[in-house]
């Protein structure tokens, strides 16, 4: 086990390399620089901003010393924010975006786990029905129309949420409810669908008809025996599932106005403010890895038919 | 019997009597003909494609013309110059009550204007046949229809779905097809490299390529590319996985000892067998095609004005969603009941051609 984790701790390594490589000569290729706006620069004044930046230098240069950089865990300085590094940018935005990530994770998990062991117990009912027709909504309709609509219909009709914001304004945790909903619709309808799908599945499977012919009460089966069989598919969803959501919290942190990394994402990329947006795509990266990470390990916990060489 | 008579292509069950022999095509048909969701889903999508795709051919009306005296209109079957004249009068009622309530002579200006407004139309509404037009869904925020623009819009996005989805096809197959006949250090390469894309944030890539465009460009051509070019991804494997479990049957050792080269099996024999779970998966990430493109216009790096796709419409329909909600609520409809239809007609293609399939829920 240990032996895996290390190994696969390794494989990280050329995966991120590639990832900031891609990302530093992408950037670099791209036509207009931070400093091409409406207003033209004098020219000299133009050379020093790119000396001052070794924009002048090779590009070969500038990616051996971006690497050493990124290395030391500094990721340079905003083109666009003079007084910020972009390490100050992500530092702020970064805990903003894992609070409302996990929160949103979380909350699918448990509904998705929820409604979808009902509908598998209440197979064919109206139960399940109903609770699967919610399901194909929540993954049939994308966060940019569920949040405005929610937005409409109770911030702006009933007035019982505020519109926007974050925590720290006056309305507090109820500025999370409206992102929290939008973000995590598509990824509870498919816990839900999948939880009941591999519910079913092991209901039929000969260990729980064993259980049953034991004696054992159909509680204890469903708790002791069926939900730990069912869940595994669950687990391995988990690590794109946080992916998904993390990425999807771009859109919901532009409409909700959050300040987390997915706004200062997009804000880069459309200021080709070129440092910014790199480290941002370093972050993401880590994040994704690291989930993928956990799930393989927790996958290997879990299920004790997998070993790992 | 001889090769060619008729009864040869009739099989017989085990009681030696004639029986019609049932193809897997017919079959899954079947099975979709019988789940209803599916069914209403596959008449919802042909309904769209015949609308948007027919719009020139059916009497809308422009998405592109302006009409500064129907900005805002809501929804309704009265003819247009009645509405605005409606509005403009609410406006003014409004504004008269303001003025007096709060004594604020400079909304004098505003109140002259909208009444010089009124004159206007009150000249106009008889005589210019524009004022007889009817905005069933109203109007946008430079007076342009929203019905019509509702319908572009889908064209637009419907179309990055259907050349994303064929794209995203014709690379997975031929890639996965590669790397699953072949194996060895191509399908190793193959595998690498699929893997790593599969750890690069997705999304973010692509908004990078298209924040990267030059303004003026292209960008519909090029934002289906890039959405395209990372997601062969999932048919890739998939197709890898079928091609490696059918290499090895007796119908393809059949073929080579017949001496049929790598190509004719490949093509003849191995992607037909894996036509059935292509079609699911392309169904499937259909929708997500169209969702994507909404996902980056809505964030403003997708389609360009004076092009609209559904995302572009939903996201100025946010802009005065207070105000005026059929601007965010016509094409949100409009968007979530195609994506719904395409959902099911999905499912119910599992369903009806994988009826084994272990995803069934």
């Amino acid at each position: 086990m240990s032996r895996f984790i290390v190994r696969r701790f390794l494989s990280v390594i050329p995966t991120l390399f590639i990832i900031v490589t891609l990302s530093f000569f992408l950037i670099r290729l791209a036509p207009g620089g931070p400093f091409s706006g409406e207003k033209k620069l004098p020219p000299e004044i133009m050379a020093n901003i790119m000396r001052k930046y070794h924009m002048d230098e090779p590009l070969v240069n500038q990616y051996f010393r971006y690497i050493g950089d990124v290395l030391h865990f500094d990721l340079g300085p905003s083109y666009r924010y003079k007084d910020q590094t972009v390490n100050d940018l992500i530092g702020n935005a970064f805990p903003v975006s894992i609070l409302l990530g996990t929160l949103a994770l979380g909350t699918a998990l448990v509904l998705g786990t929820i409604v979808g062991i009902t509908s598998a117990l209440k197979q064919n009912k109206w139960q399940d029905y109903a609770a699967m027709s919610v399901a194909v909504l929540g993954i049939s309709v994308p966060a940019f129309v569920v949040g405005p609509i929610l937005m409409l219909i109770f911030a702006l009709k009933l007035k019982w949420l505020p519109t926007s914001g974050w925590l720290s304004s006056r309305a507090g945790a109820l500025t999370l409810i409206m992102p929290i909903i939008t973000l995590m619709m598509p990824y509870f309808a498919y816990i839900a669908r999948m939880s009941r799908g591999s519910l079913i599945e092991v209901m039929r499977s000969d260990y729980v008809r064993t259980a049953r012919a034991k004696g054992l009460k159909e509680g204890v089966v469903i708790r002791k025996h069926v939900l730990k069989g069912a869940m595994l598919p669950i687990v391995t969803y988990l690590g794109p599932a946080f992916s998904g959501i993390i990425t999807g919290s771009v859109v919901v942190e532009q409409i909700f106005v959050i300040p987390g990394i997915g706004r200062i994402f997009v804000q880069s990329a459309l200021n080709r403010d070129y440092t910014v947006i790199m480290g941002d795509v370093i972050v993401y990266s880590i994040i994704l890895i690291a989930a993928n990470f956990v799930v393989d390990i927790l996958y290997g916990l879990l299920d004790p038919r997998i070993s790992y060489k | 019997m001889p090769l060619n008579d008729k009864n040869n292509d009739r099989a017989t069950n085990e009681f030696n009597q004639y029986v019609k022999p049932v193809s897997l095509w017919a079959d899954a048909w079947k099975r979709l003909r019988r789940n209803k969701m599916a069914v209403l889903g596959m008449w919802i999508v042909g309904i769209y494609m015949v609308v948007t795709f027919g719009a020139a051919l059916l009497p809308f009306k422009s998405y592109t013309e302006q009409e500064m005296l129907h900005i805002n209109l809501p929804p309704s079957f009265k003819p247009a110059g009645v509405v605005a004249l409606g509005q403009l009068e609410g406006r003014k009622a409004d504004l008269e009550a303001a003025i007096v309530k709060s004594g604020r002579p400079d909304l004098k200006q505003d109140l002259e204007r909208i009444e010089n407004e009124i004159v206007q139309l009150k000249g106009e509404i008889d005589t210019d046949p524009k004022h007889k037009r009817v905005y069933i869904l109203g109007t946008d925020y430079l007076g342009r229809d929203m019905l019509a623009r509702t319908i572009y819009g889908g064209q637009i996005s419907i179309m990055i779905g259907l050349i994303g989805t064929l794209t995203a096809a014709m690379i997975g197959i031929v890639l996965g097809s590669l790397g699953g006949y072949l194996g060895g250090w191509i399908d190793n390469l193959i595998g690498r490299f699929v893997d790593l894309m599969y750890s690069l944030p997705y999304m973010l890539v692509v908004i990078i390529i298209m924040s990267m465009l030059p303004t003026g460009s292209n960008s519909i051509f090029v934002l289906y590319i890039a959405i395209a070019m990372i997601s062969w991804l999932t048919i890739s494997r998939v197709v890898r996985g079928q091609i490696i479990s059918l290499k090895n049957s007796e119908f393809v050792e059949a073929a080579r000892s017949m001496g049929a080269g790598s190509g004719r099996i490949i093509f003849r024999h191995l992607l037909p067998n894996s036509l059935g779970i292509i079609i699911i998966y392309s169904t499937l990430q259909f929708p997500s095609f169209i969702m994507n493109e909404s996902f980056l216009s809505f964030l403003g790096l997708g389609v360009s004005a004076p092009r609209a796709s559904w995302g572009t419409l939903v996201s100025e329909g946010v802009q005065g969603m207070q105000l005026y909600p059929w601007r965010l609520l016509v094409p949100a409809v409009a968007m979530t009941v195609f994506l719904f239809a395409m959902n099911f007609l999905g499912d119910g293609l599992r369903d009806a051609l994988d009826p084994q399939s272990k995803n069934r829920n």
